[in-house]
């Protein structure tokens, strides 16, 4: 099981900080070359949030509640490490990326889900 | 002092991290090293994957041997500790302590015919893990040395924390290509802040391992001084039995082996054996921790001499054992799969990483103007810099690299091993006293870089099956292979950086100051004559 939830909340975590990122000015000039809007800025923002939150619910439920944080702490943690590389050395990567970190969440998600 | 709270966090935060930045790196760098360190230890015993692994149907006799050998090496010995074969080291591990002062016995048998076993001489990874703890001091020096610089370090992270302003809005910012100050003050918050739980974490479990060691007071105002009765109750040991000193003849060990396995579904990790020959001789069987966060090993212990079981020790502990038995777990993480093994890996070195970038910034933020001359401080912050960063993964590739090369029967061959790192060291930490500061970064890079390269070629022409010369052979040696190669690469990427920086334009008109990074130059926000006493570093 472990490294479907691994899996799972390594997508989630990128997404999840991919999305909070651009909803930052700085960062989202960066990446489209223009600030954002408030709402799109909300909308990130929020989904970033939701996003970590499942990311720690999908770790404690398939890990328990012990090894479930800290396997999402970990998780959360490689995730930023890799969207900060990505955001310094190809910006323009940063939406598709996110968006493919979804669906690759997505994937061993719906199979931990099937199996459940 | 007069200044905001800020500010004298900032001083704080400034200097505590420089005082103890080196021994610290070097803490981090071994204790992350020490997460693969049954790994290391294996690759650096290559024997061992010629060794078939014992089943457990025949520990029993296994055991039997280790004890028969102690009964003729160590009769005099007041405990005995047998390490039972385990899948990354396939041999019997046994250890022997006669009385203070004198040195320990400790030989590796074959677990089945409890002939000496014919591996290398050598500490392998316990020799980094220990470092990690007692810098290779004697113990209780070493000890003390680690568990201030950590608490300092404790320090250093929350000062660190009220000091960073925007700790939010620059929670992702890491501009690689703008003023050096800049760029380094961001690769520093950066690895700062994005592992944050995991360094916090790290340095808060990492003092209390060692609590009791650090504060007994209260353990001894508590117990009256008996301080074997404490860990008895906080389920770290069996209860401990005097001798009777009465002679009785040991009963067999196999019988208590059989029945230890039958009773749990861990491996037996270690059999240990107090008072042998007395009659009150107890034989404790130490299983594998289970899978958990918490650090706890099951426990037996048995009458040496009628077999009977006396204790059964597993989990049930109260509230503060099992605290701090979850702190000790979670700094050694060996609950972390491969994975999750990884990504504490990870944080390690972004740990390793905040250490380096904090006392380069420490430097450069004194750097003379330009016509002045360095002052004594910063030339030896500069040289102990290089010395650390590149000097200690240089004296640890050596430490390798000595494994490999020095002659299999040359004795005290795992002094040689040791002696080879700390001559590294030195040299790596001398030399840049003498050398401009770009060059002995520049020198002091290349050469990790090239004895990773020299790791693996002698791996490659030393071990005849290594995987990579024939197909075959264990996969461990092909990816120790593997991350050298990568770390290899990631230092001769830093050694090209370092060699081909230029300074900002305004700087190089002024004419050539070797050092890699000049002046705070432009950076909007700043302008470049301002000292850089407000923000940390």
């Amino acid at each position: 099981m472990t490294p479907l939830v691994l899996a799972a909340n390594l997508g989630l975590s990128f997404a999840a900080l991919a999305a909070l990122c651009l909803s930052l000015n700085r960062h989202h000039a960066e990446v489209f070359d223009r600030k954002a809007e408030r709402a799109a800025v909300l909308r990130l923002r929020a989904f970033g949030w939701a996003a970590i939150t499942l990311s720690l619910f999908v770790a404690g439920l398939w890990e328990g509640w012990a090894f479930g944080p800290v396997q999402w702490i970990g998780a959360l943690t490689g995730a930023a490490l890799g969207l900060v590389l990505l955001l310094s050395y190809r910006p323009r990567y940063v939406a598709p990326a996110a968006l493919a970190a979804l669906v690759a969440a997505a994937l061993p998600l719906s199979i931990l889900a099937v199996s459940a | 002092m007069k200044a905001s709270f800020r500010q004298s966090m900032a001083w704080l935060h400034t200097w505590s991290g420089l005082i103890v930045g080196w021994v610290l790196f070097a803490i981090f760098v071994t204790g992350t090293a020490s997460y693969y360190r049954p790994d290391i230890s294996r690759w650096m015993r290559p024997e061992f994957t010629q060794v078939e692994p014992v089943d457990a149907a025949a520990l029993g006799a296994t055991a039997e041997r280790a004890v028969a050998h102690l009964g003729q090496h160590a009769a005099k010995a007041r405990t005995w500790f047998i390490g039972l074969p385990q899948a990354d080291k396939p041999v019997l591990d046994l250890f022997w302590r006669t009385r203070p002062g004198e040195p320990p016995g400790h030989v590796l048998l074959d677990p089945r015919t409890g002939a000496e076993a014919a591996v290398r001489d050598t500490q392998g990874g316990d020799f980094l893990y220990r470092f990690h703890f007692e810098l290779h001091m004697p113990p209780l020096w070493g000890r003390w040395v680690v568990g201030l610089c950590a608490m300092i370090m404790l320090v250093a992270l929350i000062s660190g924390i009220v000091t960073h302003k925007r700790i939010f809005a620059d929670f992702f910012t890491f501009r690689r290509d703008k003023a050096p100050r800049r760029s380094w003050l961001d690769a520093h918050n950066v690895t700062g802040v994005l592992a944050l739980p995991f360094h916090l974490m790290i340095t808060y479990t990492g003092i209390v391992t060692l609590a009791t060691f650090y504060m007994p007071w209260g353990v001894t105002a508590a117990y009256k001084g008996n301080a074997q009765a404490f860990f008895s109750e906080a389920s770290w040991i069996t209860t401990p039995r005097p001798p009777a000193n009465r002679p009785a003849a040991l009963a067999p060990v196999g019988p208590m082996v059989e029945r230890a396995l039958a009773s749990r579904p861990e491996p037996l990790e270690r059999l240990m054996i107090v008072n042998p020959g007395d009659a009150n001789a107890t034989v404790v069987a130490v299983f594998e921790e289970p899978h958990g966060l918490s650090h706890e090993h099951p426990q037996i212990a048995f009458d040496g001499v009628s077999g009977e079981i006396l204790e059964v020790r597993d989990g049930g502990l109260k509230p503060a054992a099992k605290t701090f038995t979850v702190m000790t777990g979670l700094h050694e993480g060996h609950f972390a799969g491969l994975l999750l093994r990884l990504l504490f890996f990870l944080c390690g070195l972004m740990g390793c990483a905040m250490v380096a970038t904090g006392v380069v910034l420490w430097s450069l933020a004194r750097l003379p103007k330009a016509g002045e001359r360095p002052f004594l401080g910063l030339r030896l912050v500069q040289a102990l810099n290089v010395g650390s960063i590149a000097g200690l993964p240089a004296a640890v590739a050596v430490y390798f690299l000595a494994n490999r090369l020095l002659p299999l029967d040359l004795a005290g061959r795992e002094q040689w091993e040791i002696r080879a790192f700390f001559g590294a060291w030195i040299v790596a930490a001398l030399v840049p006293l003498a050398r401009p500061q770009r060059r002995a970064w520049c020198e002091g890079l290349a050469a990790v870089s090239v004895l990773c390269l020299a790791v693996v070629a002698a791996d490659l022409l030393t071990i005849p099956d290594h995987p990579l010369r024939l197909g075959g052979g264990d996969p461990l040696f092909a990816w120790f292979d593997a991350a050298m190669l990568l770390l290899a690469a990631l230092f001769a990427l830093a050694a090209r950086k370092m060699l081909r920086y230029e300074a900002p334009k305004r700087d190089r008109a002024r004419g050539a100051k070797p050092a890699p990074v000049t002046a705070p130059a432009a950076s909007p926000a700043r302008p470049p004559a301002r000292r850089p006493e407000p923000t940390h570093a």
